[in-house]
């Protein structure tokens, strides 16, 4: 609750003491995480973005973002965005539909299990994923194998794992996983009051979904679908152990400009890339804020 | 209080006298071996060299994997020789993190010894740039070849090797050649070690593709190509070749670098596989030597120049599993005679040292291991790092729409 503001100005001094001791209390908790902050996240960001300015010798120039823009980079800004937003659709919505059924219909027990089933899926990902994968839908793959002795033969169709959908159906193992953790707690606050109030009020079970339901859910559900893009953008390893570069995609390039045995003299190129990454994700909080400006109007 | 200043200041009048005495006091003539440029001009030689080594105690390596062209052996026969410990930072990065290492880390991280690809040492040296790496010569150093040494010793070609095709023995027919790969029986089968952009291995598998496909090494377009087909007809999987997927069954042909063929054997051994491997009928192209150099901000320069001595050195000698108690218990120069030289390690591993014309000339090559025959028929082919600048940029632009 924030105070009335005449009250901090009438009152002058004594209640200056007060406001700082308020602000001191409220910033010394967060301390330890604003220094994290400061020094993992904003330092490297603000160095790796002076770097991207720069050319081998440390001279200023725009060259590296002119490069980072053209060709085979804008490519790849193209295949990594497209990548990000079809395996966060593909997940999300299976993924948003489970937690509610989870939530809704399932036991305590069931939930438990769940809980720590998708919090060890969610984070199982880079190499050892794409082995799985490789390990059991490969060529030679165990259930590929196991398909094919009944008859199934899913290489038939010209289907290939490495490829960009076979990308994408890769990370819906852990994106969904994901969505289920962190949709949950927003279907766990729709208290069943608010079912049993429309209901009462006469509402059908669309119209409480169009009014009540699907308004609430809206917000986190952009949210999580806002962190699955980012984490199909982003995802590095599983992409280079299935693809050895055959697709174009930004963290594959940035990865073979700075820790390559061929290119070794293109690292600000490889920044200006990854600043890139930071902008394209920037741009993607923005219809994430409105959405929240628009439902912190109403929440009030 | 008088009293206790006065104490304080005799103290420090006391401590001040032991000090200096400590320094006065008459000691051998320490060898700065960060300023030594080569053994010969060097005062006591190389039994002063494995001393002061041995009293550096630690070597800082970098990227140096255990199964790539025998190091794992190499380490290991140095470290026991010696008493030296090895820390291998990194051991599967990149010639890039070497370099980035160099540039960043703190004084005590800096790897002593580098082992990089050629266009690594192009991004570092070039006229004008101030050198990153210390300058010496080696006892060996007239018998690595004038265009792969610095002139002053601040670099120098170790050894390199030729791409092979390692196959699995089920696989029917073995391929013989790199246009063999095209062949429908090979569907799904085929793959590379890496992003040809990223990695040295795959980069040089493009260029033996071009080759055998009648391109040139100014003309990589044809590998290319050849790579495209392969995708089409569905025989090129984009699976890393590495020895998991291997094992797995999710490829069984791949072209990889011949010095790695005794490791991959008996790892593939190991799970149960068979793994062979064959030097190409219509090409056999060999990479551009890796490069040694000691860094100029080693933290152990003695232990540095040791072991670039022990890597370029020709002997027959023992390996890591037969070196006795009484042999580390002898001077220097003995103990450095008994052991196998690190050119020699190379060979057992399959890769071709540097000085491989000294040592045939002097008789001191050992057996290199079977089965890695160069065939008659191919054509002998080693890109040069202009060629290779040249290929890069046309592999950047292609290889992510292939």
């Amino acid at each position: 609750m924030a105070k009335p503001l005449s009250n901090t100005v009438d009152k002058g001094a004594a209640n200056r003491g007060a406001l700082v001791s308020d602000f001191t209390r409220q910033l010394v908790p967060i301390l330890p995480l604003l220094v994290l902050i400061v020094v993992f996240l904003i330092w490297p960001i603000v160095n790796v973005a002076i770097m991207a300015f720069e050319d081998n010798y440390g001279n200023f120039t725009f060259d590296n973002f002119v490069v980072a823009s053209q060709g085979v980079y804008a490519q790849a800004f193209g295949n990594s965005i497209s990548l990000g937003i079809y395996s966060a659709l593909l997940a999300s919505i299976p993924g948003a539909v489970f937690a509610y059924i989870i939530e809704s219909r399932g036991s305590e027990f069931l939930k438990r299990i769940i809980n720590s089933a998708t919090s060890v899926l969610a984070n199982s990902g880079g190499v050892p994923l794409a082995f799985m994968f490789i390990a059991a839908f490969g060529a030679e793959g165990s259930a590929t194998v196991l398909l094919k002795a009944i008859g199934l033969d899913i290489y038939a169709g010209g289907f290939t794992l490495f490829s960009y959908w076979g990308l994408v159906l890769v990370y819906c193992f852990f994106q969904i996983p994901i969505m289920v953790l962190v949709f949950s707690p927003a279907v766990q606050a729709l208290r069943r009051e608010w079912t049993e109030a429309a209901r009462s009020l006469g509402a059908s079970k669309w119209q409480y979904w169009r009014h009540v339901g699907f308004p609430l859910l809206f917000p986190s559900f952009s949210a999580s679908f806002l962190l699955l893009f980012a984490s199909a953008f982003s995802a590095y390893a599983t992409a280079r152990a299935m693809t050895v570069g055959t697709i174009a995609l930004v963290p594959l390039m940035i990865g073979t400009l700075i820790d390559g045995n061929v290119i070794v003299d293109q690292f600000n190129l490889g920044k200006a890339l990854a600043i890139g990454m930071v902008l394209v994700t920037a741009l993607a909080m923005v219809p994430y804020l409105l959405i929240q400006r628009r439902v912190a109007r109403w929440q009030k | 209080m008088r009293f206790k200043r006065f104490a304080a200041a005799a103290v420090a009048v006391v401590a001040a006298a032991g000090m200096s005495l400590t320094f006065a006091a008459p000691s051998q003539a320490a060898i700065n071996y960060c300023k030594v440029t080569d053994l010969q001009s060097s005062a006591n030689g190389m039994n002063g060299l494995v001393a002061a080594a041995k009293k550096e105690g630690v070597l800082n390596v970098i990227t140096l994997p255990r199964d790539w062209a025998n190091y794992g052996e190499a380490m290991d026969l140095f470290s026991k020789a010696f008493g030296i410990k090895i820390n291998d930072d990194n051991p599967d990065g990149s010639s890039a993190y070497e370099l980035q290492t160099i540039a960043t880390a703190t004084a005590d991280k800096q790897p002593d010894v580098v082992d990089i690809g050629v266009s690594a040492l192009n991004s570092v040296t070039g006229p004008g740039r101030p050198s990153i790496f210390a300058n010496y010569k080696v006892q060996n150093f007239a018998d690595i070849p004038a265009e792969w040494k610095d002139a002053g010793g601040a670099w120098y070609g170790d050894y390199n090797g030729i791409i092979a095709i390692a196959y699995d023995s089920s696989v029917s027919p073995a391929p013989k050649k790199i246009s063999d790969l095209t062949n429908a029986a090979y569907k799904g089968q085929v793959a590379l070690g890496g992003d040809p952009s990223a990695a040295q291995e795959a980069f040089m598998s493009v260029f033996a593709a071009a080759i055998a496909k009648g391109g040139s090494v100014t003309n990589i377009q044809p590998g290319i190509d050849f790579f495209k087909t392969l995708k089409q007809n569905g025989n090129f999987t984009s699976v890393l070749a590495n020895g998991a997927n291997y094992v797995s069954g999710a490829y069984k042909i791949s072209l990889s670098w011949n010095f790695n063929a005794p490791g991959a054997i008996a790892s593939a051994k190991a799970a149960g596989k068979t793994l062979k491997y064959v030097i190409p009928s219509d090409v056999a192209l060999q990479g551009t030597p890796y490069i040694q150099a000691i860094n100029k901000k080693a933290p152990h320069c003695a232990a540095a120049r040791l072991w670039e001595e022990f890597i370029y050195s020709e002997n027959k000698g023992k390996t890591s599993d037969k070196i006795t108690a009484a042999d580390k218990k002898l001077p220097g120069q003995a103990l450095f005679n008994t052991i196998l030289g690190g050119q020699n390690i190379f060979v057992s591993g399959g890769a071709t040292p540097i000085t491989v014309k000294a040592m045939t000339k002097k008789g001191l090559l050992i057996k290199a291991p079977a089965g890695l025959d160069v065939p008659k028929s191919a054509k002998l082919v080693m890109p040069s790092p202009d060629n290779q600048a040249a290929g890069k940029s046309l592999v950047t632009s292609q290889w992510p729409n292939l």
